[in-house]
């Protein structure tokens, strides 16, 4: 159900356990008031795709999703013939007494429908994910131009087909390439950040309600620290959400003096070998701390 | 008040500063400007709301942000736009250049007066949907085309064009000219043959393997040909970088030329005076640390500049494998090297004898004239100022 204004959503969200800021509640709304779709940017792991899938819950929607990746052609992402389903057909009609037309082999039984067709066909409205767009080629991005502005798809055997409810669209790039002009002024756009600190204990707090309040705010906070620091990759929320899962099953009621105990979990959130490198015991006991860099700072605060 | 009137002073603020984004670089046509109007139609205003007073406004600048934003640059920018346009006296540090008095905007007044005259007095805001805001702007013919339109007064100076102005005085904020105009360069390196062909849905070729393969699907009927062209790939792109003394000045934005190619083009860029380094690990993240590691990179360099040296490196050693005929080099410098002069032109044969191709970027109007560059005529394509950010945007149709 479409929510009569953005804190109305943001409420929504929140139930299906999301929670949005002021900011992307709006757009959000704007985006189904206006029915354009909306073009979510942001480092991965700062909720692009929970979003959509939260949308769709707290709307009673349901969720279709397309994953872009390098390749991708209409067959994969629109619509395909059912070529075995057709030559049956043929070999059927050959030995039957039943005369076949060319225009029956290309009917929507015999259509294949993929993501964007099953969503512009949907028979109640839908949130259509188009996910990490950037890793597809720019041809698709041209034909998805058409998709996005009229809400219709062209299959040359069978005509135009019109959506029968607009879908509420979200794409999501991590920014591998750059998105044509087109692209983006179609749609509206939202850059998703890290979140604050608030935020980001509130999200951890209400994804896992059974952990103790100290062991996520100081979690939250070390990895808030954690992001200043100049890391290859960058922690996301997912990373944070992993990290205080794995201090809870550990047994951790709060984050330890010794950062010897806690080294062992940070591969839930430094993934490369450089980050690993360059985080030592020390470094996390300063970041523990609170202190942003060792040196002079440090033995005043001694 | 004539509802004529009435109407044309919101959409004449709109239009303002739309302007005003047009100004800094956001692509702000009708479309996005009816898309604003549209939006603060869609948004009723009501008093102070669950965050405050300031909650109306914050609402409208983040709906128009998600309209008139459409990439991480413009997104990074709003906020100061936004401000200098709607709220010019919270800016501080601003020179009022003459004693003119700027008219006052308020935007919840905007908005309200906006939904006012719209919804005809009733004071109920139309939906979004409704054709009303499209035809008053239709009736005012676009924003382009009004005469004496306001353009972007409102705390927002004119700034100099960082086009005329030496590369010795860039600012931060001229990256982002600075990043486009790399954006438009790179899409020019022509894209060579190469003798390996891909997929490709409308490629010429038939890959009989694959089609046969799909065909057993169908009962070896070949209902899904595959097909494949050949592959067509960039040049790649070697940017050497002279941080030695006499190019402290121009090092720096250099860097950062260097680094805008690293993100369009994916360009490697080595940095030297008396000896060479790769860094283009460093530059292809956005960290403010990056001048930093590239300082401490290069800190146990002797003085001088050995370009020859450097050069001998570059081709022996980092870039052996890779300089062909696809390969660009450019490197920036001024062209004074403490190496003999004979040997920088040896160096710069063996590169072109590997079939890559030498673009000299100086930082003075002058071409270099040192020893050791006199020798090099004939070996180095082109030679192209580097002293305004204008003469990039000359050598773009050169670049290919």
């Amino acid at each position: 159900m479409m929510p009569a204004d953005e804190q109305a959503l943001r409420e929504q969200l929140e139930t299906a356990g999301y929670i949005a800021d002021e900011d992307l509640a709006t757009t959000l709304w704007l985006a189904g008031e206006l029915q354009r779709p909306l073009l979510l940017e942001g480092d991965a792991g700062v909720g692009k795709t929970a979003l959509a899938t939260a949308l769709a819950q707290a709307q009673g929607r349901r969720l279709v999703r397309l994953q872009c990746h390098e390749g991708l052609d209409l067959s994969q992402a629109a619509y395909e013939w059912n070529y075995g389903r057709q030559l049956l057909a043929i070999r059927l009609a050959e030995t039957g007494s039943e005369r076949m037309r060319e225009a029956d082999l290309f009917g929507r039984d015999y259509l294949l429908q993929r993501p964007l067709l099953q969503a512009l066909l949907s028979e109640q409205p839908c949130v259509l994910l188009i996910d990490e767009v950037d890793r597809a080629d720019e041809a698709f991005e041209a034909f998805l131009l058409e998709m996005l502005a009229d809400h219709q798809i062209t299959v040359p055997e069978l005509g135009t087909l019109h959506a029968r409810h607009v879908p509420q669209v979200l794409l999501t790039s991590n920014g591998t390439r750059e998105l044509s002009d087109a692209l983006r002024r179609r749609c509206l756009y939202h850059h998703l950040d890290y979140p604050t600190l608030a935020r980001e204990m509130a999200i951890v707090k209400r994804t896992l309600p059974q952990i103790e309040s100290a062991l996520v705010e100081q979690a939250v906070a070390f990895v808030q620290r954690l992001r200043r620091e100049d890391l290859d990759k960058v922690p996301g929320v997912a990373e944070t959400l992993d990290w205080v899962r794995a201090l809870h099953r550990l047994q951790f009621k709060a984050l330890p003096e010794d950062p010897q105990g806690l080294m062992q979990t940070l591969g839930c959130l430094l993934k490369t070998r450089d980050d690993r490198f360059q985080l030592g015991a020390e470094r996390v006991r300063q970041l523990i701390e609170g202190r942003r860099s060792a040196g002079v700072a440090e033995k005043a605060a001694a | 008040m004539p509802a004529a009137t009435a109407r044309a002073q919101p959409l004449e603020a709109i239009a303002g500063f739309a302007a005003l984004l047009r100004e800094h670089g956001l692509k702000v046509g009708i479309a996005e400007q009816r898309a604003m109007v549209r939006t603060a139609l869609a948004l009723p205003l009501c008093g102070a709301g669950p965050a405050g007073p300031g909650w109306s406004e914050r609402r409208i600048s983040a709906a128009w942000r998600a309209v008139a934003c459409h990439d991480l640059r413009d997104w990074r920018r709003w906020p100061e736009l936004f401000e200098r346009y709607w709220h010019p006296e919270r800016l501080k540090g601003t020179v009022k250049v003459s004693g003119q008095t700027r008219p006052s905007r308020d935007l919840r007044e905007v908005v309200q007066q906006l939904q006012h005259a719209l919804a005809g007095g009733t004071g109920q805001p139309p939906r979004p949907g409704a054709a009303a805001p499209d035809a008053a702007l239709d009736e005012r013919g676009g924003p382009d085309d009004a005469p004496g339109l306001p353009r972007a007064q409102g705390g927002a100076s004119r700034t100099e064009a960082l086009h005329d102005r030496s590369l010795t005085m860039w600012l931060p904020q001229d990256l982002a000219q600075l990043e486009r105009l790399a954006e438009r360069i790179a899409a020019r390196l022509r894209r060579r043959l190469t003798r390996r062909w891909h997929d490709d849905v409308h490629g010429r070729r038939l890959d009989l393997r694959r089609t046969l393969r799909a065909s057993l699907r169908t009962g070896g009927v070949p209902v899904q040909p595959a097909w494949r062209t050949p592959r067509r790939e960039r040049p790649r792109l070697f940017i050497l970088v002279d941080v030695s003394r006499s190019m402290q000045t121009h090092a720096q934005l250099f860097l950062r030329i260097a680094r805008a190619f690293v993100q369009a083009a994916g360009a490697r860029v080595f940095v030297f005076h008396t000896r060479l380094a790769e860094v283009t690990p460093l530059l292809q993240r956005d960290s403010a640390a990056v001048q930093d590691k590239v300082n401490a990179v290069t800190a146990g360099f002797g003085g001088g500049t050995r370009i020859a040296t450097s050069l001998a490196d570059f081709v022996g050693v980092h870039a052996r494998a890779q300089l062909g005929r696809s390969a660009r080099v450019w490197v920036l410098s001024d062209g004074f090297d403490a190496d003999e002069p004979h040997l920088l032109a040896e160096q710069l044969l063996r590169v072109r004898r590997r079939g890559a191709r030498i673009t000299w970027f100086h930082p003075n109007p002058a071409r270099p004239a040192s020893a050791a560059m006199q020798a090099c005529d004939g070996l180095v394509e082109r030679f192209v100022p580097l002293h305004r950010l204008r003469d990039l945007a000359l050598a773009l149709p050169l670049l290919h």
